[in-house]
């Protein structure tokens, strides 16, 4: 990442300088710092065990069980792996939440993306006002995750929405989008990508850690800007693209918010925006499947867990760090 | 070390490792014990804060505030903590109420969600009750029924509705349209739908197929009925027959268009079709009428759905159950007792949650009534009184599965991606295991 990049010549003297200092020192002291540490880590570490911890392993334990949430704890039966066998044999909703969601991160994370880099690279010059710009462009970020904005997108793509009176102006005539099973994922995508501001605003750093000579030496050369953009910018920020790619996938397939309010919580039209963690929603408190909704979620958890991983273990192949090591 | 002292601390250990475990199974086990107890031997004027939980609109909640105000003047011990809020995500919350041991002490409940937390033991078995602190003698036997799963009483009727079909009276007269009658057949209803479609330019009526409540009064028309014991009450073939009957209705132009028939679907009460004037007519029931009116200028009408009227029943709109965790049985009960059988609260809450349950104080409350619309459903409601048929069971667990799964099966069939027999066959297929 650009900020690491950066630091990373600093570190590695204070490496090879410090480290033996430190192994001079004693024992009792190393110790006594890693008490201190620990004590000043303790209200985080407790929390984390209070809030995340320990529902995990209770939520991993009730996926193994027939639990419904409206039953005590006490009662539940142990099911063993059957929440999870009906999961990939017998549950075809289970299938379609996952359509839908792949769908749904393929296509509106990479457009996203784009949008966000596009609209950086624009925002990276040095016009006047271009500050109002920023903020302005990142407002839909900050208002993401709210109903309200959700609310406002069904009323904007039904079909006496504004979107169809703007498509009237040409002639066409517009769909119900958010009332057409057809249509109803696609309106939500364009929502995901329109609050593209904060990988815009992460981009935007990026670009100002690309220095400026890199650019001076390719004119040069007779780099055209194209041919600066792809030699010179991209290189220089495929960190942050690896991050903004990680972050925003995660993301994606964690969209429930919009889905939830445009389908009024059943994932309509006809399941065309049944999103995972929304059929999750729907199977824990609608059903009262809870124990089967846990299992879901842990399989989910091991998916994005994987698709990281891949992530990570391909990023080495196009993720270029300008630390000077050529690694 | 000494191997003593190492003994002794493991000791040590075992013991508050065991402790950790027992101070919570103690603390669980204490509040268990509290389940039994009425609180029946405390002082009756002893201080009592009751938590009271329901779902509505600010219009019921003032209502309620008002009725629970009258009874705090009687019983100035007794103290309310009420929480309301919208239907959508009410059995959510309740539920995650239910599984944090929290469950408010009265709250209500609707036919959708009772036998989900009956069976599941949420409710209090009130039986025991009956005849004596609460008095269910006026209340039509149908309602009182409604209000039992597996022979216990877990729900007293808050109110007694039945499905209507409010019209809008206004575009009707102004086309010179006749307006819909109790009795006419489902393809009279059909057929008048078109010919408003074609005068008016507003579809006739919103395809009812996706509601589980048309679909129930059509089916017992047939004989059938939604439920029998825990399974399904009907077969494919008699859904896809109902998924047909509207296929058609849709080719003759009577109903609106898909999309707009979702709209309808997923929406609350405020925008339904007929008062979003996107269909003359909306299915609904009978009490909501007045409440509808208040979202539209036009004139409402209300008659009963399409087919013999017997096909209908007194339903209980809504009932109040008490936590099987609570320790203010007693008082809850005395409450509920006190909204359906004192006159004064009966007059205060009116219609809101259906016609009142004791007969005796509807009766005498219809009298006072002076909002027409008001008046019109109670008239109407009471004229169905004498053609109802028998009440079918409490929908069994599941029935919020069916519901949704209706839903989609008809959206399936509208949209065109199913066949009405394909759309019923997966249906049966994937809620019947779901029923129990």
């Amino acid at each position: 990442m650009a900020l690491t990049t950066a630091e990373q010549p600093s570190v590695r003297a204070s490496r090879a300088t410090g480290t033996p200092a430190k192994r001079r020192g004693s024992r009792r002291g190393r110790r006594s710092e890693a008490v201190a540490g620990y004590v000043f880590l303790s209200p985080w570490l407790l929390g984390l065990m209070a809030v995340t911890a320990v529902p995990m392993l209770l939520s991993l334990y009730i996926s193994f069980t027939n639990y419904d949430i409206l039953s005590p704890l006490s009662e539940v039966e142990w099911v063993g792996l059957d929440n999870y066998e009906r999961m990939f044999t017998a549950d075809p909703s289970y299938w379609r939440s996952v359509t839908v969601t792949v769908s749904f991160a393929l296509i509106a994370v990479p457009l996203k993306l784009a949008v966000a880099l596009g609209v950086a690279l624009l925002l990276n010059r040095a016009w006047r006002g271009v500050g109002l710009f920023r903020g302005l462009f990142y407002l839909p970020s900050l208002i993401g995750g709210s109903v309200a904005l959700a609310i406002v997108w069904v009323s904007m793509f039904n079909r006496e929405g504004a979107f169809n009176g703007f498509l009237g102006l040409f002639g066409i005539e517009g769909k119900p989008w958010v009332n057409d099973p057809t249509w109803a994922l696609e309106t939500l995508m364009v929502l995901a990508i329109w609050q593209f501001g904060a990988p815009m605003v992460i981009f935007l750093a990026g670009l100002k850690q690309v220095p400026t000579e890199l650019y001076e030496a390719a004119s040069v050369d007779g780099a055209g800007r194209f041919r600066q953009f792809r030699s010179v910018t991209l290189p220089m920020l495929s960190p942050v693209i690896f991050f903004n790619l990680v972050l925003e996938t995660i993301n994606g397939f964690q969209g429930f918010t919009a889905a939830f309010v445009l389908s009024n919580g059943t994932g309509g039209p006809i399941d065309s925006t049944l999103m995972y963690t929304l059929n999750l929603y729907i199977k824990g408190f609608t059903d009262y499947e809870m124990g089967y909704a846990s299992a879901m979620a842990w399989v989910f958890l091991l998916a994005i867990g994987i698709i990281t991983a891949v992530f990570f273990s391909t990023g080495r192949f196009w993720v270029h760090y300008s630390d000077g090591d050529d690694r | 070390m000494h191997p003593g002292t190492r003994t002794h601390r493991r000791r040590l250990l075992r013991g508050l490792a065991a402790a950790a475990i027992a101070v919570p199974l103690v603390l669980g086990a204490a509040a268990c014990g509290d389940d039994e107890g009425g609180g029946s031997t405390s002082d009756p004027n002893a201080p009592v804060r009751l938590s009271v939980f329901y779902w509505g609109s600010e219009a019921r909640a003032k209502l309620t505030e008002d009725a629970l105000n009258a009874y705090k003047a009687k019983h100035p011990n007794v103290d309310f903590e009420v929480t309301w809020q919208a239907n959508q995500g009410y059995a959510d919350k309740l539920a995650t109420l239910a599984a944090g041991g929290d469950v408010p002490d009265l709250f209500a409940l609707d036919d959708n969600m009772l036998a989900d937390f009956a069976t599941r033991n949420v409710t209090a078995d009130l039986t025991e009750y009956k005849g004596g602190k609460i008095d269910v003698s006026k209340f039509p036997p149908s309602l009182v029924e409604y209000g039992m799963v597996d022979g216990k009483l877990v729900g007293i009727s808050a109110g007694e509705n039945t499905q209507g079909l409010v019209y809008n009276k206004t575009l009707l007269t102004k086309n010179g349209l006749p307006e819909p009658t109790t009795g006419q057949t489902w393809e009279q209803h059909i057929d008048w739908a078109a010919q408003v479609a074609t005068k008016t330019k507003v579809p006739g009526t919103q395809d009812p197929s996706a509601d589980y409540k048309a679909f129930w009064v059509w089916i017992r028309q047939q004989g059938k009925d939604l439920y029998s014991g825990k399974e399904l009450g009907f077969s494919a073939d008699d859904l896809a027959k109902w998924f047909t009957l509207w296929k058609g209705a849709r080719d003759k132009g009577a109903t609106p268009t898909p999309d707009i028939i979702h709209e309808g679907n997923v929406t609350d009460i405020s925008k339904q079709l007929v008062v979003t004037g996107k269909a003359a007519t909306s299915w609904v029931w009978a009490n909501q009428m007045p409440e509808l009116k208040k979202n539209t200028k036009d004139e409402l009408g209300v008659v009963a759905y399409p087919g013999d009227p017997s096909g209908q029943w007194a339903r209980s709109s809504m009932y109040w159950s008490v936590a099987r965790s609570s320790d203010k049985k007693d008082t809850a009960v005395d409450v509920i007792n006190f909204l359906v059988n004192d006159q004064q609260a009966v007059n205060i809450l009116g219609t809101d949650r259906g016609l009142p349950s004791n007969m005796d104080l509807r009766t005498a409350f219809a009298g006072t009534v002076t909002d027409a619309n008001m008046k019109l459903s109670i008239q109407v409601e009471n004229d169905l009184a004498a053609k109802f048929g028998k009440a079918p069971q409490v929908p069994p667990k599941g029935h919020s599965t069916f519901r949704s799964e209706l839903v989609k099966a008809a959206e399936n069939v509208q949209f065109g991606r199913a066949t009405p027999e394909k759309a019923a066959a997966d249906l049966i297929a994937l809620v019947q295991p779901k029923l129990g």
